[in-house]
């Protein structure tokens, strides 16, 4: 073994490690950081969802029952229509 | 040892025996084996003349599962296949079935498609390819593993031989391929649906035969996985309708003439209706009286799951088992218990037993001084009012304020909560603890790995061991647990939970030392804090004669019986001495007069306390939070001594201690209602001693305890590197 080679290199190899000691350091902040963006993330979702859970209403699950879009979409319908009834309202209103 | 083996169970099969024969003979299965159970037929005939191995057994010997285990004993081959007397291999079939094991090591069975006869029934015809195309709609062979589609016929089946050794087929009566198919994925073995693998075949039954097989192969599958089909009238008459109209679509696609569609139609909504209504009865033939069951039955089984031994054959007495010496004494009846939980309720301290925990990750060093760590709490279920979650959400919350990604999920082996969601739990600690900012999950389907995984119970622990992305695992250990059972298999439990090499952190040096002592763990020490905003002397006249006491008595560490023994000696000694029991939410039965106030809040129990003489709490285990709150109110307490409140108050502090006699216990609060001098000093001494107990300070040494668990590893790391 080339000792003397070694010794030569020593302070390029604690350079780099001290260099790989401080990326692990700024990858560990990021992780925890990531980590508490999650969290805040899915609380916020679970104070949002309270009453959801509350009353067991699992919306996604009622959305795929048969007619479920089908019911959406009459909804939609009728909330288009009644807007444009509205709309033609102001029209006559304001003329 | 060859490379492949067949196996044909068979009785009066003589009808697609010979073809069947020849069929293995031509794809190059180098061991046939023949296994009849009494055929009466030329079945016998033709597998001597195929010169295949034939085995004989007795009807009443043959089941399904147990037949099959003893065939696959007497083969050598690698892969084992498995066919009935009535399934033709179509050219191709072994090569497919060789190509879908060199998919992976892990596939442990392989199945095919079984393809219509020409003169198959368009109903059972369109079911068979319909429901096999859909294993593979591309066509190409589908691995099939754990938590997904766990069918397997053993109509066309082959099998590596290292899995079945493992699993081997059940001793049922019926379905034990179905019950196989679940057992390996579940073993961690995969399947593979190879359509290329396909044999002829089809049960050409009449129409009342076919609903008396469904009444079998229902039966069966109910045996083997408790499945019951659900049946409603309206709903089965739309079943009906639709599937008489996708055999219409089948036949008008096959140019059948309007003569044999009308026949077809009338057979298939006879098919149909019986299928419902028979594989209904099958799946419920535990509750019908044996001579209809075996009436219903095409194998004529009148008997129920188990039973098969005992050697009825359609539903008569076997051959030389009838007469008249009855020598077995007659047992009651048996009653059939449907299966009604998923899994045990202590499967994961049994898995924990069997594979050991999840191995952490490695170290990063300096990991243990970082200030911000990850950190997730693993909770047993809660209640409003329970002072284990109270503790640990007063300093979880605090350790999240000090800027650490906390989050806790919920182990609940009971499933005590599983009405509970998750956005609800958490709206339910805020209100009933403190206000915990992060996300509460109730199960660990999204759990994303920690610094430091935290049991806090033992209902907790076995299930954070098998939590992996784990730095360290540390247990907050609010109470000796074991002693909250007798001998038991919770007690077992809650004992071996301290002896996994988690890193403890103690609600008290008593209980460090009860966990370094007797178990031989690493522990800190916390002391509870108390809620100095809540509880301090509030400005109400306080009495000179109540004594106030925690008779919480559905929890028996309180020895309430004890603390009620004592208060009736005090009330016989000064009868005008006032009572009042709190904690329980009904009166308790008492040979003394006293006023009950139920649960209280803490502003409550804080203004209780300010305005009582003496309180009195009794712990027969670690110490708990109401004295120290009783003494932040100026409230002087009576507790046991010889037990836990010694390590922190010491023999002769603010606290009065006393043995567990009612006698004592009486001597101690008649002398703190009667000596005003030793009343003044506990007060005093109580509220300055407590005055440093904060949840700050209990947050620090947890913090503590959490960072030692992390340097542990990073030391134990180092150590061996």
């Amino acid at each position: 073994m080339d000792v003397a080679g070694l010794d030569n290199r020593l302070p390029e190899i604690e350079a780099e490690n001290e260099r790989l000691r401080t990326r692990v350091a700024a990858l560990e902040t990021e992780l925890v950081d990531v980590q508490h963006r999650t969290n805040t993330a899915v609380a916020q979702f679970q104070e949002r969802v309270y009453w959801l859970d509350r009353w067991h209403v699992d919306l996604n699950a009622l959305m795929r029952r048969r007619g479920a879009s089908e019911f959406r979409a009459t909804l939609r319908a009728v909330r288009s229509v009644g807007r444009a009834y509205k709309r033609l309202r102001r029209s006559m209103g304001s003329s | 040892m060859k490379r492949t083996s067949a196996v044909i169970p068979v009785k009066d099969g003589d009808r697609y025996l010979e073809e069947l024969l020849a069929a293995l003979a031509g794809e190059g299965v180098e061991e046939i084996l023949v296994i009849d159970s009494g055929s009466r037929d030329r079945s016998l005939e033709i597998a001597r003349a195929a010169h295949v191995e034939l085995l004989e057994i007795d009807p009443r010997e043959f089941a399904h599962g147990r037949t099959r285990n003893l065939a696959a004993e007497r083969t050598s081959g690698e892969l084992i296949c498995f066919l009935t007397q009535d399934a033709t291999p179509c050219p191709g079939w072994l090569a497919a079935y060789r190509e879908a094991f060199a998919l992976d090591e892990r596939v442990g069975a392989a199945y095919g498609p079984h393809l219509p006869r020409p003169d198959t029934s368009p109903m059972i015809a369109r079911e068979l390819t319909e429901f096999f195309s859909g294993f593979s709609p591309d066509g190409r062979p589908v691995v099939q593993r754990a938590g997904g589609e766990t069918f397997l016929s053993n109509v066309n089946a082959c099998y590596r031989r290292t899995c079945w050794e493992e699993i081997r087929f059940r001793d049922v009566a019926y379905s034990e391929d179905q019950a196989f198919g679940s057992d390996m994925l579940e073993a961690g073995w995969s399947k593979v649906y190879q359509p290329s693998a396909a044999v002829l075949h089809a049960h050409d039954y009449g129409a009342v035969e076919f609903m008396r097989r469904y009444f079998d192969e229902y039966r069966g599958l109910h045996e083997s996985t408790g499945h019951v089909e659900p049946f409603a009238p309206a709903g089965a008459v739309r079943h009906v309708a639709s599937a008489v109209a996708a055999d219409r679509r089948w036949m008008a696609e096959r140019d059948l003439d309007s003569l044999q569609k009308a026949r077809w139609t009338a057979r298939a909504t006879v098919h149909h209706g019986g299928r419902r209504v028979f594989s209904a009865l099958g799946s419920r033939a535990e509750k019908l009286p044996p001579t209809l069951r075996a009436g219903l039955s095409l194998e004529g089984r009148g008997g129920v799951a188990g039973e098969s031994n005992t050697g009825t054959v359609g539903g008569e007495p076997a051959e030389g088992t009838g007469g008249g010496e009855q020598t077995v004494p007659a047992l009651p009846s048996t009653t059939h218990v449907d299966t009604k939980i998923a899994h045990d309720d202590y499967d994961v301290c049994v898995r924990v037993a069997s594979n050991g925990a999840a191995p952490l990750l490695d170290p990063v060093e300096g990991m243990a001084d970082r200030e911000r760590l990850r950190l997730a709490m693993v909770i047993p279920p809660f209640s409003r009012g329970s002072g284990g979650h109270n503790t640990l959400f007063q300093i979880f919350s605090r350790l999240e304020r000090r800027g650490h990604a906390c989050s806790v999920w919920l182990s609940d082996f009971h499933g005590y909560m599983r009405a509970v969601w998750p956005a609800v739990m958490r709206h339910d600690i805020r209100e009933f603890f403190a206000p915990f900012e992060g996300p509460v999950y109730r199960d660990f389907g999204s759990w994303q790995g920690a610094d430091v995984a935290i049991a806090t119970g033992w209902q907790t622990v076995h299930e954070s061991l098998l939590l992996d992305n784990c730095r360290a695992r540390a247990y907050v250990v609010n109470d000796h647990e074991p002693e909250f059972f007798a001998t038991s298999t919770e007690r077992g439990l809650a004992e071996d939970t301290y002896r996994h090499n988690l890193h403890c952190i103690a609600a008290s040096p008593w209980l460090r030392d009860v966990l370094i002592e007797r178990y031989g763990a690493s522990a800190d020490a916390f002391e509870l804090g108390a809620d100095h905003e809540t509880y301090w002397p509030r400005p109400v006249e306080r009495r000179q004669d109540t004594v106030v006491y925690y008779a919480r008595h559905t929890t028996p560490r309180r020895a309430v019986p004890i603390g009620l023994m004592a208060l009736s000696e005090l009330k016989r000694r000064r009868p005008d001495t006032r009572v009042v029991l709190f904690g329980a939410d009904s009166p308790l039965h008492a040979a003394f007069p006293y006023e009950h106030l139920g649960v209280l809040t803490p502003e409550q129990l804080s203004h209780l306390y300010s305005q009582a003489t003496v309180g009195l709490c009794l712990s027969l285990t670690n110490f708990s939070l109401m004295p120290k709150e009783m003494m932040a109110c100026g409230l002087p307490c009576v507790e046991l001594s010889g037990v836990s409140a010694e390590s922190i108050f010491g023999a002769d502090g603010p606290l009065e201690l006393a043995p567990l006699d009612p006698q004592r216990i009486a001597d101690a609060l008649e002398q703190l209602l009667d000596d005003r001098d030793r009343w003044e000093r506990r007060s005093r001494e109580g509220i300055q001693f407590v005055a440093s107990h904060t949840w700050e300070r209990a947050t620090d040494e947890v913090e503590a305890g959490l960072r030692h668990a992390l340097r542990q590893r990073e030391r134990a790391t180092a150590a061996t590197s």
